[in-house]
């Protein structure tokens, strides 16, 4: 039964992770347009609850996106220099929304371990019942 | 007929001795398991209580929240189901013709 237990705290740490990305992701999509921003992203670890054994992931530190910020030119805008550009955000939508969909599905896979743990764990009870 | 009741003497005096009551041992050891048992089912609902607590003050994680309701809800059905168990044993008992 403690298998069991640990499945739901190894899951929750799964969907926990996931979420932690969403919300980076969430943090770069509203952030597309400010100039000057850099993309985050998290990288997860394994991580060995020492008490139970059991290897949870975690998210490690935030890092920001180390390439150049893309020069745009626009004279009109409040923070053009003299020549007419600005520094845009290296932020790409098409990746930011993919990083959305695989975290979603992350997500999913962890919920069903989840449920999965708990209909064998009712399965079993069940067997105790009749 | 000496031979045949010396050996039942002997396949009686075995028989008793695998039914003598065992050294006061295991008795003690399932009990400690049992009360540990327990206190992990305490510790089990406690946790989730203050995780429920924590989660309505918005400041523990709906994942740790749902994980800990979870596990409760397992352990209360074992122990529910357990306990019918063993109620079940004891009406039969009591119902047994003397």
């Amino acid at each position: 039964m403690s298998d069991l237990f640990s499945s739901f705290s190894i899951a929750a740490s799964g969907m926990e992770a996931q979420a932690r990305r969403l919300r980076h992701v969430s943090e770069n999509i509203s952030n597309a347009d400010t100039p000057g921003y850099r993309r985050k992203t998290v990288d997860f670890r394994a991580e060995i609850d020492r008490a139970s054994g059991t290897t949870q992931v975690s998210v490690g530190p935030v890092q920001l996106d180390p390439r150049a910020l893309p020069r745009i030119y626009d004279p009109g805008h409040a923070l053009a220099d003299e020549t007419g550009f600005y520094d845009g955000s290296t932020v790409d939508l098409m990746i930011e929304i993919a990083d959305a969909r695989e975290a979603s599905r992350s997500y999913d896979a962890n919920l069903r371990v989840f449920d999965q743990t708990r209909q064998m764990a009712q399965g079993l009870l069940d067997l105790l019942r009749r | 007929m000496t031979l045949f009741s010396a050996i039942a003497a002997k396949t009686y005096d075995h028989a008793r001795m695998a039914a003598a009551p065992a050294p006061s041992v295991p008795p003690a050891r399932s009990e400690a398991g049992f009360g540990a048992a327990l206190g992990q089912f305490a510790s089990t609902l406690h946790t989730a209580e203050a995780t429920a607590t924590q989660a309505m003050m918005s400041r523990a994680d709906p994942h740790a929240l749902v994980e800990a309701l979870a596990a409760t809800e397992l352990a209360v059905e074992t122990a529910v189901t357990v306990r019918d168990k063993v109620v079940d044993a004891y009406l039969e008992i009591l119902r047994m013709p003397v």
